[in-house]
């Protein structure tokens, strides 16, 4: 964005500022009061409702897991940029390692779903009803798996691991500001790839159990990566969104370069792909073989009001940003692009409606002013989770042993 | 290519190809270019053992056209495969698979997508190539031993003579001033002889393409020939697949049989034959005295149903459907006639004429007396043609001379 010359001689200017600073308190207020208000208002409706909180449940879930994809794509950049040995995206990772600070408040909102479960209520999993699973001969069979103590162990688990890892290495990151010591850059490499096949284990296995198993007949093995695709996609549609959000309030003007803008673009029109390719994939399978047990999961998405939505997500979510966002004028105008990533995180917001909803309402597409709340009360607290951990951290890494490529970096 | 040089007698002329500059590093190569840019030279270019950053608009190079290219090549192969499926799936051959409908977009679109991704990669590879005006296999920079050094750590710049602006000492004063370490002239000598390709590889070229041939030359005569050894299984377990014939034992089964019966209650497609009247002859609970929508009363049926005629029915019938066909006089000249042959109808008889349409469509269907059943073996339609034309047979046989048009009844007298 700047005219400086930070981005031939590769050390950022001094005036930089790369701190919140008293935004961070402040966000993190507004966050925290945002988020339980509305998430307390959310619950009163969901009572007032008197449908055993199933409306509540499933706006819950829905909320979760959007809110999970984003601290879950931030985890996955910061692994994948160790991983590969990336330079063009230092100025940018810090930002996805505040997302991952949002872990720990996650973990609590995890609670709200396994808690419930455990006390015997069984409005959301059709598995946690003994009576259906008694009588059904497939879910009596899945038993053994979906009950909900082993539900409980099995969040328990992938929480503790995205825990962590999270901490592990935005601990790193961070004392790498200070000490500038290299060899921390060698120790997160070294931990990044064990962590990266325990990441996708976790994802997929996390996606199964939260989303999948709402219609427990169904199966499909591909359904982790659909999952993983949309934190992915979120997480480079996320980091435009916050480049540009922290610019425009005067912050990281030097370091971040359209040259950054332009690939955080190209990784989202790939995971628009992405996503398309893994959907299509698991849907033209089950298609083709048409089998009971498997094509349950398409026959309200098919035959009944969902079938628009199924419709408006390829066109929505697939054909019309993927043609948008691929020439590279849209990805090197900022303002652009970020408008873009406020459209893909819309769409993908819509992507896990169409995943979670069907379940509550299989004949009827019905938005309530609950998802809404559930909504802004999740985000406020995933703000406040972040901010509360990471808030005071600097934006970006001032010395990593790569920075100075990563300033420097250029197309072509 | 230095023996061609001297030869004597060729018509060799001495060509001023332009100016060659060498500059020290990646950095001053830039600088020297957006110095060049400036002073508004067209016809020049950089040469450096690597690309370099930030070259592009230091030369002034405008975006390429390669990405619309591309963009439209893709497009083209989501078209092209998509009007190919539907053309083998849907119209030059219908083939129901699991099924799915004739013209089913899911099942299209992995052939759409690999299509796509394939000539918009083709694309892009020849694009590029051909943008860059590549392959180069000889170029008069060639000719300078300094300029070797451009695959190795090398940087110039070469500004062409033909060039509006060029002036060979103005251009020089430029390039020294823009940080040249050294300036040379490139001087070639060309000649038409020169430009011919090398012998060896006109040769290599020649060879190749003879033997190119052969295996088409090998096709072509296996074409057309015949042989009494097996052929060659290219693909054997495509040639001997292991699945189970009609009747064949099966162990998989209960019943121990391989063919399966139709699930109780379906229709297998175009099986239905609901329309009594058009598959059974029948309208109204008798047989129909007209003929079913399906059938269209016009010369094509006529010459189909005269065509379906000769072949299935003059055996018997006759020609003119008179019961006097070539079995008949067989049967007559054998002596068949005294163990009780019975000559076939003679189908223009008023019996016949009087029949309605639908009798004689069910007489072909199922047969009648020892006349067997061709229903398995003419399909309704043709069932249906044959009747028209009996029908035509009746008519001349019977006609008078009020059916001939009038300007034609002098011919007949």
């Amino acid at each position: 964005m700047s005219t400086t010359d930070t981005h031939t001689t590769g050390a950022l200017p001094a005036n930089e500022k790369v701190h919140l600073g008293p935004l961070a308190t402040r966000l993190k207020g507004l966050g925290l009061g945002a988020g339980l208000v509305c998430l307390a208002a959310a619950l009163v409706w969901g009572l007032m409702l008197g449908d055993d909180m199933r409306r509540f449940m499933h706006s819950y879930l829905l909320a979760f897991t959007y809110f999970l994809s984003f601290a879950l794509g931030g985890l996955f950049f910061v692994l994948l940029h160790h991983l590969v040995g990336a330079t063009w995206s230092v100025v940018v990772r810090r930002l996805a390692e505040i997302l991952t600070g949002a872990f720990p408040v996650l973990f609590l909102l995890m609670l709200g779903i396994v808690i419930p479960l455990w006390l015997g209520n069984e409005s959301l999993y059709l598995w946690s009803d003994h009576d259906i699973v008694e009588q059904d001969h497939l879910l009596h069979a899945k038993a053994g798996y979906l009950n909900a103590p082993f539900f409980a162990i099995r969040m328990l688990i992938y929480f503790a691991l995205w825990l962590a890892l999270s901490r592990y290495f935005l601990k790193r990151s961070v004392e790498q500001d200070t000490s500038g010591d290299p060899a921390l850059s060698d120790k997160m490499k070294r931990l990044s790839a064990p962590a990266m096949i325990l990441y996708a284990v976790t994802t997929a296995w996390a996606a199964f159990d939260l989303l999948m198993s709402l219609a427990p007949h169904w199966f499909s093995t591909i359904f982790g990566v659909y999952y993983f695709a949309g934190c992915a996609l979120s997480v480079y549609a996320l980091l435009a969104i916050m480049s540009y959000a922290l610019q425009r309030s005067g912050r990281l003007t030097s370091a971040i370069s359209v040259e950054h803008y332009q690939d955080l673009g190209k990784m989202t029109n790939a995971f628009t792909l992405f996503w398309a390719y893994i959907g299509f994939s698991q849907f033209m399978l089950i298609w083709a073989a048409n089998i009971p047990e498997e094509s349950v999961f398409y026959r309200p998405r098919m035959f009944t009001d969902w079938k628009w939505v199924s419709l408006a997500l390829i066109i929505l979510h697939f054909c019309i940003p993927f043609v948008g966002m691929m020439s590279r004028h849209v990805k090197r105008n900022p303002p652009l692009l970020a408008l873009w990533c406020v459209y893909m995180l819309a769409v993908h917001l819509l992507d896990l409606y169409w995943l979670v909803m069907p379940s509550y309402s299989p004949d009827k597409v019905v938005v309530h002013p609950i998802d809404l709340l559930c909504l802004a009360g999740m985000g406020g607290l995933f703000l406040f989770g972040a901010l509360g951990v990471a808030g005071s951290a600097k934006l970006l890494p001032v010395r990593d042993p790569r920075l100075s490529g990563s300033l420097t970096f250029i197309n072509q | 290519m230095h023996d061609n040089e001297q030869k004597p007698g060729g018509r060799t002329e001495e060509k001023f190809y332009g100016l060659l500059a060498e500059f020290d590093s990646p950095g001053a190569l830039v600088e020297a270019a957006a110095h060049v840019r400036d002073a508004g030279y067209r016809k020049w270019d950089c040469h450096s053992p690597f690309p370099i950053h930030g070259i592009d608009p230091a030369m002034g190079i405008r975006p390429t056209i390669l990405p619309v290219i591309v963009f439209g090549a893709g497009m083209t192969g989501t078209a092209l495969a998509l009007l190919m499926q539907w053309w083998m799936n849907a119209w030059e051959w219908q083939w129901i698979v699991s099924g799915k409908p004739f013209n089913s977009l899911p099942q299209q679109i992995p052939i759409a997508f690999e299509l796509t991704v394939l000539l918009a990669g083709v694309t892009t590879f020849m694009g590029l190539w051909a943008l860059n005006k590549l392959p180069q296999a000889w170029h008069p920079l060639f000719k300078k031993d300094r300029f070797y050094k451009v695959s190795d750590d090398g940087f110039f710049l070469a500004v062409e003579s033909d060039d509006p602006r060029f002036d060979r000492a103005e251009t020089e004063r430029l390039l020294r001033e823009a940080g040249a370490t050294a300036i040379e002239e490139v001087r070639y000598v060309t000649s038409p002889e020169m430009r011919r390709v090398p012998r060896p590889i006109m040769a290599f070229i020649v060879v190749t393409a003879v033997l190119a041939l052969v295996p088409f030359a090998f096709i072509a005569k296996w074409r057309n020939s015949h042989s009494d050894k097996p052929h060659y299984h290219i693909v054997p377990n495509m040639d001997f697949q292991e699945f189970s014939g009609a009747q064949a034992p099966n162990d998989v089964f209960p019943d121990g049989r391989a063919s399966r019966a139709p699930v109780e209650g379906t229709v297998a497609h175009g099986e239905l034959k609901a329309d009594d009247h058009f598959y059974r002859g029948i309208a109204d609970g008798q047989f129909a005295r007209s003929f079913p929508s399906q059938v269209e009363i016009s010369k094509d049926t006529m010459d189909r149903g005269r065509e379906r005629f000769t072949i299935y029915c003059t055996p018997c019938h006759g020609e003119a459907g008179e019961g006097n066909g070539m079995v008949h006089a067989r049967a007559q000249a054998v002596g068949a006639t005294a163990t009780g042959w019975v000559q076939p109808s003679n189908l223009t008889d008023a019996t016949y004429v009087k029949q309605p349409h639908g009798q004689i469509f069910n007489t072909i269907s199922n047969g009648i007396r020892t006349m067997p059943a061709y229903g398995s073996q003419i399909s309704e339609a043709d069932r249906w043609a044959i009747v028209l034309y009996v029908r035509a047979l009746q008519r001349a046989k019977n006609a008078s001379i009020e059916d001939v048009p009038p300007e034609k009844r002098p011919a007949i007298k």
